[in-house]
């Protein structure tokens, strides 16, 4: 049971990380167009000039690599459990955004995340 | 642009977005239901367990509410600030458990409880730094 646990908790860790991915992604394809203005007309133009660029569909493909991992772990675990893991994305973006993009995280956010952690422990060990 | 306090329309439609969020991840819960909880060890097993789950309906309904969940969120977000709205949605951490009671059976017992107590405090804290910092930015 306990070695299940880590593999579910590590599979976990992997879908977030890869929806850590397809946001960076996703982000940075959007970074690169103007922002539309209010109207359904021009948002629908903004959304087909999205497809055109090949970020958005790595973005995919990491969303889609996500989904199936998270059917698994659904297979496998139970639904209040393993939707308050998946909070482990909180971590990976506030790691990434403090070591990849070199942003200063301020200690408000430490604070959450550390409660996070706890957080997930308890309701793995539950 | 400046952007509104919120207001009770749009808290309202934060609240549904709670809603849509929690009956996503039921229906991707159903879908990936076994019969005879079977334990997935290699490849080919978890490539027929996808295909079972990708035939199933509720997938395609979950994907569907993926789907209205992330145009009403990205409408709402261009009417208030990321760090109102975060909090707001992170009610779905209490409405995920109460779902799996209620629909699939689950037994959530004081100590999950409290764990996820803890993760939607450190939620609130991530994002009250975020407004910390779109303060610093005007």
């Amino acid at each position: 049971m306990k070695s299940g646990l880590v593999f579910i908790l590590f599979l976990i860790a992997l879908t977030s990380l890869c929806d850590t991915i397809n946001q960076l992604f996703l982000k940075s394809a959007i970074n690169s167009l103007a922002s539309p203005r209010g109207n359904v007309k021009s948002v629908l133009k903004f959304i087909v000039q999205l497809l055109k660029v090949p970020r958005v569909w790595v973005s995919f493909i990491f969303s889609a690599i996500s989904l199936c991992i998270w059917l698994v772990v659904l297979s496998q675990a139970d639904l209040s459990f393993a939707f308050s893991a998946d909070s482990m994305h909180y971590i990976f973006i506030a790691l990434a955004a403090r070591f990849i993009l070199k942003e200063k995280v301020c200690f408000k956010r430490w604070i959450g995340i550390v409660l996070i952690v706890v957080g997930i422990m308890m309701v793995s060990l539950s | 642009m400046s952007k509104k306090k919120l207001g009770l329309k749009i808290l309202f439609f934060l609240v549904l977005t709670d809603f849509m969020e929690t009956f996503t991840h039921l229906c991707f819960k159903k879908s990936a239901l076994i019969e005879n909880e079977v334990v997935l060890t290699s490849f080919s097993e978890v490539l027929i367990f996808l295909q079972s789950a990708f035939s199933s309906p509720f997938l395609w309904l979950g994907l569907l509410s993926v789907l209205g969940t992330f145009i009403l969120w990205s409408s709402l977000l261009s009417k208030i600030d990321l760090s109102v709205a975060v909090p707001i949605c992170s009610f779905s951490y209490i409405l995920v458990p109460l779902a799996s009671i209620i629909f699939l059976h689950e037994k959530v017992g004081l100590f999950r409880w409290s764990g996820v107590l803890f993760i939607l405090l450190g939620v609130v804290f991530v994002s009250l730094s975020a407004s910390e910092r779109e303060r610093a930015l005007e």
